[in-house]
């Protein structure tokens, strides 16, 4: 993992409008693999610090690294061919088939016959969209969330590193949004690209970056983990540009599993009652959670349930829905502690084997930092 | 069958045997017919020069109209884009009728003949070269921005973008103005034989000299089938040529 894009000093002032630098040295570093959102109010320099990454603007000063290489020296050509683009308005060709759009790069870079189609119709699985019934159609066909989809295959179809993506849902309607930007997240998981993720949204920036980089006026005014521009924002403008509402926004950032408390009382469905009474006991605690050999949640005992007769805890055990796995949201988890008002929740894996509890004052604490 | 084949169907035979009934029935009243068969030597003369003055025409007004179009909408000549438009706008404006005589005035100050073939597909060519390039040329402008900004992006070269993206967007819109170019052509043709360039316009000119119906419409009947003939011909090779990815759904079906 090294650094894949490093812009260093980059200043762009356009022809006609001297007095103003659209962008002004701007310096950040990604690595392989990392979202980086560019975030700030309009104008404020984001869509033109993007398209210096590819040349569709030229800079005025200051140098662009893609893998340790000054672009400048590259070809034109071949240094687009090597970035996915995708931008708000998508612009597939009308001409083309779908298939056709997304075959474009390789087409023209060379590929054969057979590359091209495994590739297009493997993409158009990953987005979604069954090859068989979307290949041959044209883009008027489709939705705009769809042909967005489309848009985004395209621009990975020539397997390019590093992906510059301008508002790429900003035109789609908000439950649509959500759901490209979800489906974009666990597509990101499999391909691993370096990416420039331009938006005017901060909501969109923290849920789709690594880092956020927020901009005004061209300047950079903080780079940083969605994380690290809650908790510490570097100045008023950032405070204000993020909003009232910060601790909300972390809850929805935060995972459970950063504020669960490990090794929660258990015991395993086969023991008897007695020892539960015992453990109880020594524990002062109200429940034991019930599990089986391996260690997957099966339900619960209290005092109460202790009192009937049984050779097992797993005959008299009560069984449990106050559950949730760990890569929920705190927002989740706190709404599910209020639902079920058991004071805490059990954090279980995507197998249901119990990984923990989350209580309150967890989160309070982890909210605290 | 069904009535939805059937409704079809009657939309394309109705029109079809409307014309051929009144070609018919105006060859039948005039006395056209008669004349024809009496001088189909002459007819079929006739009718070769006209084919020969529209096809030539066409052919030149269209590779010049469609390159001169391209080359308007090129880096660095967009700047004189649209001051050629106003210029086209104005030429396209001239009668057919002045551009012939444009041609018997001005040619003979270049040291060239005014009467003869080539004056005539001069003056063809002029008269048609405008609607090609205007709509060439706007063709291309209205291709959408953001699918040129997608192409260039991702690394089409401008050639690339050129023939992959920008002529097969615009073709419709090219097509309608090499649609109109022909309509001009061909109902101009007939008076390229004032200057002698030959074809059908020499009955119909007979005729109207001679105050002779018969002739008259031995010249014009064909004429008016010539001009559906390449209307006919040039829709077609439209639904061919354009992709069904721009074609609006009116000619899908047609
Ligand atoms: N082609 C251009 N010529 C002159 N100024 C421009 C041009 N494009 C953008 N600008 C100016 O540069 C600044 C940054 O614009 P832009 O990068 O588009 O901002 P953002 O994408 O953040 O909204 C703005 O002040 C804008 O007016
Ligand atoms: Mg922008």
């Amino acid at each position: 993992m090294g650094t894949m894009l490093s812009l260093q000093e980059v200043t762009k002032i356009y022809p006609g409008a001297e007095h103003i630098k659209a962008v002004d040295s701007l310096s950040f570093d990604l690595e392989e693999g990392e979202i980086c959102t560019m975030v700030g109010p309009s104008g404020c320099g984001k869509t033109t610090a993007m398209k210096m990454v590819n040349r569709l603007i030229p800079i005025t000063s200051g140098k662009i690294l893609i893998d340790g290489q000054n672009i400048s020296r590259l070809d034109t050509i071949e240094l687009r061919r090597s970035i996915g683009y995708v931008i708000q308005n998508i612009g597939l060709f009308p001409n083309m088939t779908i298939g056709e759009n997304i075959a474009t790069i390789p087409k023209l870079k060379g590929w054969d016959h057979d590359q091209i189609a495994e590739k297009v119709e493997g993409l158009l699985e990953i987005i979604n969209l069954p090859p068989s019934e979307y290949i041959d159609r044209y883009p008027k066909e489709l939705s705009g969330g769809q042909q967005q989809r489309i848009g985004v295959a395209r621009a990975m179809a020539a397997d390019p590193p590093i992906m510059l993506m301008d508002e790429p849902f900003g035109a789609i309607d908000p439950i649509n949004r959500e759901h490209l930007q979800d489906e974009f997240l666990k597509i990101q998981e499999k391909v691993n690209k370096t990416i420039v993720f331009v938006t005017h949204d901060i909501d969109e920036a923290i849920k789709m970056g690594d880092k956020i980089c927020l901009l005004k006026d061209g300047k950079l005014v903080q780079f940083a983990s969605p994380e690290e521009l809650l908790t510490e924002p570097a100045n008023e403008f950032v405070r204000d540009f993020v909003g009232g509402d910060r601790t909300l926004k972390r809850l929805n950032l935060l995972k459970v599993k950063a504020a669960m408390c490990p090794d929660p009382p258990v015991i395993m469905k086969d023991e008897s009652p007695e020892k539960a009474k015992s453990m109880l006991n020594e524990l002062k605690a109200d429940h034991l959670i019930v599990v089986d050999n391996e260690k997957r949640l099966m339900g619960y005992v209290d005092q109460e349930a202790l009192t009937k007769k049984a050779d097992e805890v797993g005959d008299i055990m009560r069984s449990t829905d106050a559950f949730l796995p760990a890569s929920s949201s705190l927002k989740d988890g706190l709404s599910e502690i209020f639902t079920h008002d058991v004071g805490y929740i059990i954090v279980v894996d995507e197998d249901k084997k119990v990984l923990g509890v989350l209580r309150e004052d967890g989160i309070k604490e982890i909210l605290r930092k | 069958m069904e009535p939805k084949v059937i409704f079809p169907l009657l939309k394309r035979i109705i029109p079809v045997a409307a014309i051929i009934l009144i070609v018919i029935w105006l060859y039948q009243v005039y006395g056209a017919l008669d004349y024809t068969i009496k001088n189909l030597p002459e007819f079929f003369r006739l009718v070769l020069e006209h084919f020969f003055l529209v096809i030539v025409s066409m052919a030149t007004a269209g590779s010049v109209g469609v390159g001169l179009g391209i080359i308007m909408t090129r880096k660095g000549f967009d700047r004189f884009g649209s001051a050629i438009m106003v210029l086209v706008n104005i030429w396209q404006s001239i009668p057919s009728l002045g551009v012939i005589a444009l041609a018997y005035g001005f040619l003979p100050l270049l040291g060239l003949s005014g009467i003869g073939v080539v004056p005539a597909l001069i003056a063809l060519f002029f008269h048609a070269v405008a609607p090609i390039v205007r709509n060439t040329y706007a063709g291309i402008q209205s291709v959408s921005k953001d699918v040129i900004e997608a192409a260039t992006g991702m690394g089409m070269t401008p050639n690339q973008i050129l023939f992959r993206i920008e002529i097969p967007n615009a073709l419709p819109v090219i097509m309608g103005g090499i649609r109109t170019a022909t309509a001009i052509i061909v109902g101009s043709a007939p008076l390229a034989c004032l200057i002698g360039g030959g074809g059908l316009g020499f009955w119909i000119f007979t005729g109207i000299a001679l105050m002779d119906m018969g002739i008259l419409m031995a010249g014009a009947v064909p004429v008016a089938l010539i001009a559906m003939f390449f209307d006919t011909l040039l829709a077609r090779l439209e639904r061919i040529v354009v992709s069904a990815g721009i074609q609006t759904e009116e000619y899908q079906a047609a």
